[in-house]
């Protein structure tokens, strides 16, 4: 086992959090009573007691509705308690120690010991340290997010988007009457049973959530007031009822998206098409308010504050109400233009056939500055998920991207990354002996490796380092379905594994064996630097033999401090990014190599699936702290590309290069790739049939993604020096966006380093 | 010329290729910088494409004088020159392209290196869709692309064999079968006006007014599309009865098309890379600036526009 410190930082928390609402002593007896009901059954089954500790929480932790907000249910999270993911409280039953420490800071000094008294027994249940001890290898594998390693690993669900169609059609009533029918033919499942306590749970919280709408009537305005009353009525109608309208459709969906603690929505615009286009025909809605509906949905989702999350996708093959879907996603369109927040991640996915007005709404969004919609194309993506994920095209088509831009199944499959690891980290290493430069820990996990001058062709050499990524992809695999094993034993995600294919029918949790699709997704950084390296080291010393490995490596352990011109001839080497067959033919070859090895792991170890994601938060820059000057030019401590980018700055030949670049990857090997593009607003708005015409091409041509930011010149450099006037300039990071100056300097610099496409490209 | 069997392997001198740019002709296209001109313009952006031999262009900025070029030019046309840094005989450079490889600061960059017209198709026919789909495609620049001609016509022939639809830009002032010849395979030329005066013109950038506009009125023969591009310089042509005359004789040309391109300075530091002096003014203009001598234009019966 490796040692560690349970109050690292578990994941990237860009966005500010607001504080929760309830007094600091009243936190402190929820924290306290949650952990004696968690002790009192911890002889009952994990799923009767899962329910019980979220009796506990909901729904106590409700916040109180707020003035502009049309659909009732907000949620505060404490250091201790339940959850799926790391960006909202938790996985599992959970403590996170570094916001519990934060928070006994606040207390009274005679309150304190009951929080120590709380931080010493999660210490032994808290179930991401469970698995941490289980599972993390001294100088190989880390926790999240400890960039000393060159491999991470955590327990956690993320990405799951729930069966909403079931839950729509069925309504809470149909639901249970559904539980209730399978446990008469299985008496005594305890999932079962559970499931239908959680549903108890979810009538509990409307109920809750309406008194609290009924007794803010009283001070407001008779306008609020009518919407307070038509909010209480819609809660009251879905505690048993299926939906009918449309407001009732998203309030269903809402409360039973932040019960279940997932924080990706899926396909909204088919589920709420129909509910929309009905209210539309009928009167009951105007277009107007349809819109207000979707905006304070936009602010619901953009208040939970996840980061990377909040993913609402619209278009796309494989919708059952393409008409009416059409209708939510143009309100949709506009209200991601007009807010430009960081959440919800508003994605479109298109295919060839995708309208004209479509397109068009999506490029005004993206050329307003709103960094959404993201683009996917289903002609490409479709296909590739059905090969990758091994399910058949129409399953596939209900792909959809979480996160950074991991796909899941929708309502059938999980994908959650539990794993990341830095390619071109462990190519220093490997070219250092097996110790890593940055802290001379060996990090080689007791592969032999030679010297480097005992590697007589590039062959060799490239073949050491692969025995090295096999070292590490082998444990990728077992760490990600111990993940899996740990969550089972300890937990059932009830509410989730209730609204996911085939839990309720086989009556087992989604990691019991419930979920159809047991997938998982690996997120790979480093990948251009590490083959940008490889092509350097091929080119100066095998194929120009100017200079010796051993001279690359002494170059490298010193920074390039005495090493210049060599550093120079490394920098002039091809580089990825640039349409150049010598550079995009190397990543593509390590590509293959790394996803094909862990698609080939996850099925031996009896996933479904597990597929690298080429996705990016902010890990790129954070790593490259973390590791040593590369063979690419690269300095020690300086960013990584972002995603499958190339290195900012390294692409010199325009956009058509760049994007012939990204379509080398083959999108069948792996379930997302976050590709990023820069464009000034001149660019992108004076020339929009250009642009259109070069998004399409580029899909076309197999590319399957883009990510779009349009920004001005010295609009970045100018938010770096005056952070103050610019509290909302929005930029994509690359798999999620953020408010550019909420950002550490290291990733503003990464971002500044990044290409901009602008109009004086070419002048005579 | 006319009975020559194209070669994919003809060598041309290439200042340098432009992907995706949106300044030279319509939609997204490539565009093939070619070495050498006729004329000298003093406000040109590319002044390094000027001569027919290649050139090094040198930055000091990014120079740390280590003199490495100096001891790799194979033709000894780099010797230590004043205060350290490298000195240029640019006249006897053979385009080999040594000393910017071997230059650790990148402070040198050759123009006019020998590229075929197979290594040189090869880089632009890595766009084809896009130019098809944006009704973009390939425009062959300089310098003055008729002064290689019978590379140009390889090129012309080899993107015709591609289906990619092309475009010239001249300024004219070359023989004037050699714009004939070239007009069948050509789906666009931009032909830059850039004074009516032959005297001023003669004095200021050495051209051929005379040449110039007997070979527009020529190209109008052919149906070619042309567009009549006038470079608005302050001094030398942005005047209203110079423009006047200026359209007049585009009209009498039998064009009808003319864009105004507004005088930038982004060419300036490539002067003193180059070891040129630079004496028009650093301040560019803007679209508005040209407003009136586009509405002068248009009552002329002209279809103007700043381009």
């Amino acid at each position: 086992m490796a040692i560690f410190n349970i109050e690292t930082a578990q994941n990237v928390e860009i966005s500010k959090k607001i504080p929760c609402e309830k007094p600091l002593l009243e936190q402190l007896e929820i924290m306290e009573r949650y952990t004696s009901v968690y002790k009192a059954r911890l002889g009952s089954s994990k799923e009767m007691r899962e329910a019980a500790c979220l009796e506990v929480l909901y729904p106590t932790l409700f916040r109180h509705i707020q003035d502009q907000d049309l659909i009732a249910g907000r949620l505060d999270f404490l250091p201790i308690g339940f959850g799926c993911v790391t960006s909202l409280g938790g996985v599992g039953h959970y403590c996170v120690f570094r916001k519990l420490k934060a928070f006994r800071a606040q207390l009274p000094e005679e309150e304190r010991h009951r929080v120590d008294t709380l931080y010493r027994y999660w210490e032994d249940h808290d179930l991401k340290t469970t698995y941490n001890k289980e599972t993390l290898r001294e100088g190989v594998l880390g926790m999240f997010i400890d960039t000393e390693y060159p491999m991470i690993a955590t327990a956690r669900l993320s990405g799951m988007m729930l069966d909403y169609p079931t839950l729509l059609s069925l309504g809470i009533g149909g639901l249970r009457e559904r539980i209730a029918g399978r446990l008469r033919e299985d008496p005594g499942n305890e999932f079962l049973q559970a499931g239908l306590l959680c549903l108890d749970i979810f009538v509990r919280s409307a109920e809750a959530l309406k008194q609290d709408a009924l007794s803010q009537r009283a001070a407001a305005t008779p306008e609020r007031a009518a919407e307070l009353a038509r909010m209480a009525e819609v809660l009251e109608k879905i505690k048993e009822d299926a939906p009918s309208t449309f407001p009732e459709a998203l309030q269903l969906l809402w409360l039973y998206a932040l019960l279940a603690g997932v924080i990706n929505y899926g396909r909204l615009d088919d589920f709420l098409g129909p509910f929309l286009a009905n209210d539309l025909a009928s009167g009951a809605l105007t277009e107007q308010e349809a819109y207000r509906y979707v905006k304070s949905l936009w602010t619901l989702i953009e208040n939970r504050r996840t980061t990377v999350n909040g993913r609402i996708i619209v278009g796309g093959r494989g919708r059952k109400h393409p008409k009416e879907a059409d209708i939510f996603l143009h309100i949709a369109m506009k209200v991601a233009r007009d807010c430009r927040y960081v959440e919800p991640q508003f994605t479109l996915r298109l295919d060839k056939d995708t309208s004209e007005e479509i397109w068009d709404e999506a490029l005004d969004a993206l050329g307003a500055g709103a960094t959404y919609p993201t683009l996917y194309n289903d002609d490409v993506e479709v296909p590739a998920v059905a090969y990758g994920m091994r399910i058949d095209e129409k399953a596939a088509e209900q792909y959809v991207p979480f996160g950074c831009t991991e796909f899941v199944i929708q309502g059938q499959s999980t994908g959650t990354p539990n794993i990341c690891i830095n390619l071109l980290k462990i190519l220093t290493i490997y070219m250092n002996g097996g110790v890593d430069p940055e802290d001379g820990i060996r990090k080689d996990g007791g592969v032999p490796i030679k010297p480097l001058s005992e590697y007589r062709t590039f062959e060799e050499f490239y073949d050491g380092y692969k025995k090295l990524l096999d070292f590490y992809l082998d444990l990728s695999a077992q760490a990600q379905y111990h993940s899996y094993e740990v969550m089972n034993r300890e937990v059932a995600f009830l509410f989730t594994s209730l609204l996911m294919d085939d839990c309720i029918a086989r009556g087992k949790a989604l990691l019991d064996g419930g979920v159809r699709y047991l997938g998982g997704t690996n997120e790979t950084y480093g990948n251009i630097n590490a083959s940008d390296s490889l092509l350097a080291v091929k080119t100066l010393v095998f194929d120009r033999k100017k200079y010796t490995l051993e001279q690359v490596g002494a170059a490298m352990l010193a920074n390039f401090e005495g090493y210049e011109a060599l550093r120079a001839d490394c920098l002039r080497c091809d580089k990825y990014g640039n349409d150049l067959d010598t550079a995009d033919s190397m990543a593509d070859d390590l590509y293959r190599f790394v996803a094909k090895g862990v698609r080939d792991r996850g099925i031996a170890v009896g996933m479904q699936y597990f597929l690298i994601v080429i996705s990016n938060n902010q890990l790129n820059t954070e790593w490259g702290l973390k590791t040593g000057a590369s063979p690419d030019g690269r300095l020690r401590g300086m960013y990584m590309n972002p995603a499958n980018n190339p290195q900012g700055g390294a692409d010199k030949n325009g956009p058509t290069a760049m994007l012939n670049s990204l379509t080398r990857f083959d999108a069948r090997y792996h379930a997302g790739s976050v590709q990023n593009i820069k464009f000034t607003p001149g660019m992108f708005n004076r020339h929009r049939d250009v642009i259109k015409s070069l998004f399409k091409t580029y899909f076309a041509r197999g590319g399957c993604h883009l990510m779009v930011t349009v920004v001005d010149h010295g609009v970045l450099e100018d938010a770096v020096k005056h952070p103050e006037n610019y509290p909302n300039l929005i930029v994509r990071v690359s798999g999620f966006s953020a408010v550019f100056v909420d950002l550490s300097p290291e990733i503003q610099q990464e971002l500044l380093s990044r290409v901009l496409y602008d109009e004086q490209n070419s002048l005579r | 010329m006319t009975s020559r069997i194209p070669s994919a392997e003809t060598v041309l001198r290439v200042v340098s290729i432009q992907r995706f740019s949106l300044q030279d002709g319509p939609g997204i296209r490539t565009t093939v910088f070619l070495q050498g001109c006729p004329l000298h313009c003093p406000w040109c952006a590319n002044p390094e494409s000027r001569p027919l031999h290649p050139v090094q262009r040198h930055s000091v900025g990014k120079c740390s004088r280590c003199l490495r070029c100096a001891a790799v030019c194979p033709e000894g046309c780099i010797q230590p020159g004043p205060d350290g840094f490298p000195s240029f005989d640019r006249k006897s450079c053979i385009g080999c392209g040594t000393c910017e490889k071997t230059c650790p600061g990148g402070a040198i960059s050759v123009s006019g290196k020998p590229m075929t017209v197979r290594e040189i198709m090869e880089t632009v026919g890595r766009d084809t869709d896009y130019y098809r789909n944006s009704g973009g495609g390939v425009t062959f620049s300089g310098g003055e692309p008729l002064l290689q001609p019978e590379g140009l016509m390889d090129l012309l022939e080899a993107a015709k064999d591609q289906g990619i639809d092309t475009a010239i830009e001249t300024c004219g002032n070359v023989p004037t079968e050699r714009i004939l010849q070239a007009a069948p395979l050509t789906g666009l030329f931009l032909f830059d006006i850039k004074h009516d005066d032959p005297v001023v013109l003669k004095k200021v950038t050495g051209g051929d007014a005379d040449l110039i506009f007997r070979n527009l009125a020529a190209l109008s023969g052919t149906g070619r599309k042309v567009i009549a591009r006038v470079p608005c310089i302050p001094g030398f042509n942005l005047e209203e009865n110079v423009l006047r005359d200026i359209y007049t004789r585009i009209a009498a040309c039998g064009i009808g098309t003319v864009r105004l391109l507004p005088y930038h300075t982004y060419g300036v530091d490539k002067y003193r890379e180059l070891s040129l002096p630079y004496t028009f003014p650093r301040k560019g203009i803007g679209n508005e600036d040209l407003e009136a001598f586009v509405q002068m234009g248009r009552r002329m019966g002209l279809d103007v526009q700043p381009w």
